[in-house]
């Protein structure tokens, strides 16, 4: 595990801003189609994980989840040309960017909202009957914790003393209903106290305490002594998807959110506060995150979409039969382990 | 065969639960989980013995969260594993459908192949005087979304060879009991009752003709293979020759073996115990029909469940049912269809 300083969490939340603002791009231009949900205002909750997961253990992530796949170390590469559906993505164009599957670093995702604990408890139960001390990560969000497959997981977690964290980023609103509306606590970390799991409720927007929380979080989980449910308030300030008429937050809240708690400018003014790093540092950090970003993005531009002779291929591992009745069947792909 | 060693006095849910019982045995990354599958053994005692053989790590009673533990499922067969999912009756599919028609069976093509879901659901269906909520088949809806595979076997050999096929497949495999067939002797079927001790499996997608003829074709699949069976064996007294198809598979389902024998009989009829409408039964009309064209059938005919609930009486059961009597009708009227 490592401690990241705040200076290198504030160069990552950078990162993690300008990637996503290379997908609003794509929504812009045409390349990509379809629902489109950035993090940009959530970054210090996934900034904050990064370092404290091992590629041992799983993140299962949202609609939602770029942020948690560059924190588990997916390179962006594959994952910006993934979500521009080319042939060089992460899932050669099949996924999209609510689909995200990078074995090699246990990060998936699911589009559904609500359906990532479930199978983020798979991985916990795998890590426990092998006798690892890996963790599987959940994210949600809090519209996802009112669905029961929340308490199932939770409470099966607890029961089976699994090594699950479930992450609950709130921010606020569940699309459009406001998290008050719906919610019958004042947070979703009380509800731990139900299951004998450990708990803790935190600003989602200050990057060193999600860091500080969900290391302890992960310890936790870590030391066998079941699951953790830690909800980190935030704010998005993008509509729920790109394109989003957004007419359920006033502008004059949408406003003073961003003037008030983006946790970049939070983030960098602490830096500078604190004397950790003066405004030229930033800047060139800032540049660098630009650039970083603007020639991934160029060269994911150029790569080539799929061919669509292959839209059959690979339902199945073994696919012996043809999807369309009398046409010759599909090579199988042979992939996964 | 001769020189297999044959296992004598077995019902079918032992047929199932000796196949999960060599394969766990042969493969420790096998496990199983669901409600009473443990120490209670499977509510139709598929999975007996199997909790003192392998331990409650590996064959685990679930709480009633389908939710949780087939999305559980996926997350162990991401890891490595190969679970077998228990979902006690089909009807409770409902539950956890999410995780099943969106994680287990598309997460492979979704990941561009780099993902495997090598999962077993395994739930029972069919008919035994339960009414609507616990008598459906449902592998309609479920061949209906792409991704996985769906096995229903009638013979005892193909209870035992199919799950053996079901775990060892690199997909995600649904394999639907038949609540009817479960506690049937083996000798009680007329083919396929010699079960062997020794490890085998079934290939998932071959149709077996069980019973030859040269009148009309007939193909099932599970439960109604045997009504379809007595059915063809009284008919023959009349003279109607039946010849008579067990699918065993609906994904992938195996239209060239029903072609090939319509190409000689010229008439189908299809029996299927699930819904009529959109399902097995128009499928296979369709495809045989796409292979031979329209002029091979002198006559075509599907005898299902029509699109109602299952009524819990059981006069009520007896007329949307498809039944030894229901069938008999059926293959008379396709055979005098000219």
């Amino acid at each position: 595990m490592t401690m990241y300083s705040t200076l290198d969490r504030y160069r990552m939340m950078v990162r993690m801003r300008c990637f996503e603002q290379a997908c609003q791009q794509g929504v812009v231009s045409g390349e990509i189609h379809g629902e489109m949900h950035v993090g940009i205002g959530q970054e210090a909750i996934a900034a904050g994980m990064w370092g404290a997961l091992r590629d041992d253990d799983a993140v299962v992530s949202t609609h939602r989840p770029h942020l948690h796949g560059i924190a588990k170390g997916v390179p962006l590469r594959p994952m910006l040309a993934e979500i521009y559906e080319r042939e060089t993505g992460l899932c050669r164009g099949r996924g999209g960017h609510m689909h995200l599957f990078d074995t090699a670093h246990n990060f998936s995702t699911t589009g559904i909202v609500g359906s990532s604990l479930p199978v983020a408890t798979g991985y916990a139960y795998a890590a426990w009957l092998e006798g690892r001390d890996s963790v599987a990560v959940g994210v949600l969000g809090d519209g996802a914790a009112n669905i029961g497959a929340f308490h199932e997981c939770l409470n099966i977690a607890a029961a089976w003393k699994l090594p699950l964290v479930a992450l609950v980023e709130n921010n606020l609103y569940a699309i459009s209903v406001p998290v008050a509306h719906v919610l019958a606590t004042p947070s979703i970390a009380e509800r731990a106290a139900a299951y004998n799991a450990w708990g803790k409720k935190v600003d989602g927007t200050d990057v060193d305490i999600v860091a500080e929380a969900f290391a302890e979080a992960v310890a936790h989980a870590r030391s066998g002594k079941g699951p953790a449910l830690l909800e980190a308030t935030c704010y998005r300030f993008s509509g729920h998807y790109e394109g989003d008429y957004d007419v359920y937050r006033t502008s004059e809240e949408k406003e003073r959110m961003q003037r008030e708690h983006d946790p970049l400018t939070l983030t960098r003014r602490k830096l500078l506060e604190r004397g950790e790093a003066h405004e030229a540092d930033l800047a060139a950090i800032e540049q660098e995150a630009r650039n970083e970003i603007a020639g991934i993005l160029a060269e994911v531009r150029a790569a080539a979409l799929p061919d669509p002779s292959g839209a059959l291929d690979g339902v199945f591992v073994e696919q012996t039969w043809p999807l369309i009745p009398g046409a010759e069947p599909a090579p199988a792909t042979g992939g996964g382990r | 065969m001769s020189n297999v060693t044959q296992i004598r006095g077995l019902n079918i849910s032992q047929c199932i639960g000796i196949a999960l019982e060599q394969e766990m045995s042969r493969d420790e990354r096998v496990v199983v989980l669901g409600e009473d599958v443990g120490a209670l053994g499977g509510v139709f005692g598929t999975t007996r013995r199997l909790q003192r053989l392998f331990g409650d790590r590996r064959v685990r009673d679930t709480p009633i969260s389908e939710m949780a533990f087939t999305g559980m499922g996926v997350g162990l067969a991401m890891a490595g594993w190969r679970p077998v999912v228990e979902i006690m009756f089909a009807d409770f599919i409902g539950v956890c459908l999410e995780q099943i028609y969106n994680a287990m069976a598309k997460n492979h093509y979704m990941s561009g192949g780099t993902v495997r879901i090598p999962m077993v659901l395994k739930t029972a269906g069919g008919c035994i005087g339960s009414a609507a909520q616990h008598s459906q088949c449902l592998w309609g809806t479920l061949a209906h979304l792409p991704g996985m595979k769906v096995v229903a076997p009638w013979t005892p050999y193909d209870h035992k060879g199919l799950m053996a096929a079901a775990v060892e497949s690199d997909d995600p495999v649904v394999y639907i009991e038949h609540k009817s067939l479960m506690r049937h002797k083996a000798e009680s079927f007329p083919i396929g009752f010699e079960v062997p001790e020794e490890r085998y499996t079934v290939p998932i997608g071959q149709a077996q003709v069980v019973r030859r003829g040269g009148d009309l074709t007939l193909a099932t699949i599970s439960a109604t293979v045997g009504h379809s069976m007595t059915a063809a064996e009284a008919l023959a007294g009349e003279g109607i020759d039946v010849e008579v198809i067990d699918l065993r598979s609906v994904v992938p389902l195996d239209a060239e073996t029903v072609a090939a024998s319509v190409a000689r009989t010229g008439r189908l009829l299809v029996v299927d115990e699930d819904y009529l409408s959109f399902g097995l039964s128009g499928e296979v009309v369709t495809r045989v029909m796409e292979l031979l064209g329209p002029s091979a059938l002198k006559a075509v005919k599907r005898h299902a469940v029509p699109d109602v609930p299952i009524p819990a009486a059981l006069t009520l059961e007896k007329v949307v049912v498809p039944s030894v009597a229901s069938i008999s009708g059926a293959i008379r009227a396709i055979a005098r269809a000219s």
